[in-house]
């Protein structure tokens, strides 16, 4: 059967019409002024892209564009040649629709359960030294600006350190690598881990608390964190979602990349804030002080730092907030014992 | 003779199909298959864009470009990953990526130009690599330098090299202007840029000396983040259309001419409208929306023929094998244009 076709030579810009078809594994190319015959075997057939002329190459860069593609349905039957199954999977709707879903599953479980994971596997195999150079970057960065000597005494400094090397710790937890003392009249009463292992105290928190446990609950917390390396896999994850999502949004603009990431990043952190918590009552419980200690000094913070919250209703904004919601917290460590 | 319109025949749901399949073979792939849906992607839009009768083509190697991807991969997460713990070395790094950046992209260029063909003849780009130095290095860090003043000087100097280092078949394309007729868009845009950022900024000190409390914080900072996406949706079409009208109206392959008729309003239309459909559908649009966004692109631009098509020739076609093949050899990095 002869299809028509558009013939281009490779050696002008020249359209010629012309006549194909297929005998006995060669294809037989007509056109005005000359013919000709290529082995099956030499001609390349890409696979259909929509409803794009479908293109037959030639080995020495000639090519015919075919735009009836029921016509080369048939042609390429009677040579015996089957279609690639990349093409048929594009072509209906059911296949993309069934991608689509597996798609968005693959997605929602790399975002859930995948990424966390990596991120922890990979955390903890980072070497301790390296980690630890981050830390003493921070804090050059911040010590005699941010962050001021602490006003302590170095007995009362020595026994909060003493009573927190005694601590039983739960199994396979990594100890703080050290645990530093500071004043901060902007940051206000806080304590927190850094990547590396170094944990740092500011007097405001010390003076706000009523007594050794409270401070003792707060530390665990952040142990929690330095244990299972939260700050570093935070950094990892987050990395990651930045990068797909200005990979997919950024040709609009990378600003609009911005809302979705935050949103999705917030979500790992308030999980790594449930953990340490977690990980703070476990450390209490074992070492026979009441977990409610954790949440008076949380309720005590809440005040210290002016935020009014409803009590009771989620917020809204809670789903922007890296913590959960306060009270969520000191429910959680009232109610165990 | 007669002025040929460009005209797109692809669909955004023949599109979202290839699209979707192609994703999630990357994805059990772990990116490896990502070279050959590329391979894809340029041709779906290569094969459905046509003018005076005839298709154009890619004829990218994936092998190629997966080499490229790799290289690249692995270039920037020894960056990332050693910027994180000594930025000493991130640095060198980064200084080591700049120094080979220029090579990369005349390279890419040339990989990207002779993979293009247009009725069976190639093209090609005869750019040096010395000269690329100049022009993708220097040019761009003085820019940098003066702040952007010389940016608009910078993106004149590329546009020219680029173009009048591109051929088709043996005629080369040409490109002239005065730096000037840069500047006026651009003059344009920072002043009202300038406008916006001032509106913004006293917005920004108003809120911050009303209120005090935290809760409003995020409404000022969601605030100040929509007024600065609107400036960016009002800006950027503007940008583009005048740009894209200069460059292509001043642009001639022998005797032939090139017309752009993009407006700054059609195109805040499509772009606005594809943000708004993105944004709804959670990002599904996507696909859809680049296919809109090139179909407009390309429906304004027209080629205003100045003799007969047919006469172009293969240029130099031996060379042209023999250095695509060293190129096709060696690797593709993914630089968009």
């Amino acid at each position: 059967m002869d299809i028509p076709a558009a013939y281009y030579d490779g050696r002008t810009a020249r359209r010629h019409d012309a006549q194909l078809c297929v005998e006995h594994g060669k294809l037989r190319i007509m056109t005005a002024d000359r013919q000709r015959e290529d082995d099956l075997r030499t001609v390349n057939i890409p696979a259909p892209l929509g409803n794009a002329p479908r293109l037959i190459m030639l080995a020495d860069g000639a090519r015919c564009e075919v735009a009836d593609h029921a016509a080369f349905a048939t042609l390429m039957q009677e040579a015996g040649l089957r279609p690639s199954i990349v093409a048929h999977l594009e072509h209906r709707w059911r296949y993309a629709l069934t991608a689509l879903v597996m798609l968005l599953g693959i997605i929602a479980a790399s975002y859930v359960w995948g990424l966390p994971y990596a991120a922890k596997v990979v955390a903890h195999r980072i070497p301790d030294k390296l980690i630890l150079a981050i830390d003493q970057q921070f804090l050059d960065a911040v010590d005699d600006k941010l962050l001021l000597p602490s006003k302590l005494s170095s007995a009362r400094q020595f026994a909060i350190t003493s009573r927190l090397r005694a601590l039983q710790m739960p199994a396979g937890a990594r100890p703080p690598a050290r645990i530093l003392f500071r004043s901060s009249p902007k940051l206000g009463p806080n304590a927190f881990a850094l990547p590396g292992g170094t944990v740092v105290v500011l007097d405001e928190i010390v003076k706000l608390s009523d007594n050794d446990d409270e401070i003792l609950g707060v530390l665990a917390h952040e142990m929690g964190h330095v244990s299972e390396r939260h700050a570093l896999r935070q950094m990892l994850q987050a990395s990651v979602v930045a990068l797909v999502m200005t990979w997919y949004v950024g040709d609009i603009s990378s600003i609009l990349a911005l809302a979705p990431t935050t949103l999705l990043e917030t979500r790992y952190s308030r999980e790594f804030e449930r953990s340490a918590d977690a990980f703070a009552a476990e450390t209490l419980t074992l070492n026979h002080i009441p977990t409610s200690r954790l949440a008076d000094i949380l309720e005590k913070l809440e005040h210290a730092h002016g935020v009014k919250q409803p009590t009771g209703q989620q917020h809204w904004l809670d789903y922007l907030s890296s913590h959960p919601a306060t009270d969520e917290r000191i429910k959680a460590l009232r109610g165990q014992r | 003779m007669l002025r040929q319109p460009f005209t797109f025949s692809g669909s955004g749901g023949e599109y979202f199909r290839i699209w979707i399949v192609n994703l999630l073979l990357s994805i059990i792939t772990l990116g490896i298959y990502s070279a050959w849906a590329k391979v894809r992607r340029m041709q779906y839009f290569y094969r459905h864009t046509s003018v005076a009768g005839a298709s154009f083509d890619y004829h990218g190697d994936p092998k190629a470009i997966l080499k490229g991807r790799i290289i690249a991969f692995v270039l920037f997460a020894l960056y990332s990953a050693t910027s994180h713990f000594n930025p000493v070395i991130g640095v060198g790094i980064f200084a080591l990526i700049m120094a080979v950046m220029p090579w990369l992209v005349v390279r890419s260029l040339r990989f990207r130009l002779h993979n293009s063909s247009y009725r069976g003849l190639r093209f090609s780009s005869v750019g040096k690599v010395g000269e690329g130095y100049l022009i993708f290095l220097l040019l761009p860090i003085a820019a940098y330098a003066s702040l952007g003043l010389l940016w608009p000087l910078a993106h004149q100097q590329i546009t020219r090299y680029i173009r009048n280092h591109s051929r088709y078949g043996n005629e080369l394309f040409s490109f002239h202007t005065k730096a000037g007729a840069f500047y006026r868009p651009y003059l344009v845009v920072m002043f009202s840029m300038l406008i916006f950022v001032v509106g913004m900024v006293s917005v920004a000190v108003a809120s911050s000396v009303k209120t005090s409390s935290a809760a409003m914080a995020p409404f000022v900072m969601g605030a100040l983040l929509m007024f600065y996406l609107l400036m960016l949706l009002l800006v950027y079409p503007y940008i583009t259309s005048r740009l894209q009208n200069l460059i292509w109206n001043n642009t001639t392959l022998g005797p032939h001419r090139f017309e752009s008729a993009l407006t700054a309003r059609g195109l805040f239309w499509v772009m606005a409208s594809n943000i708004v459909l993105v944004i709804l559908t959670v990002g599904l649009f996507k696909p859809f929306a680049d296919i809109r966004l090139l179909r407009y692109k390309l429906e304004h631009l027209a080629l205003l023929p100045g003799a007969d098509l047919e006469d172009f020739l293969a240029g130099q076609q031996v060379t042209a094998t023999a250095t695509g093949e060293e190129v096709a050899e060696m690797f593709d990095v993914d630089i968009a244009f």
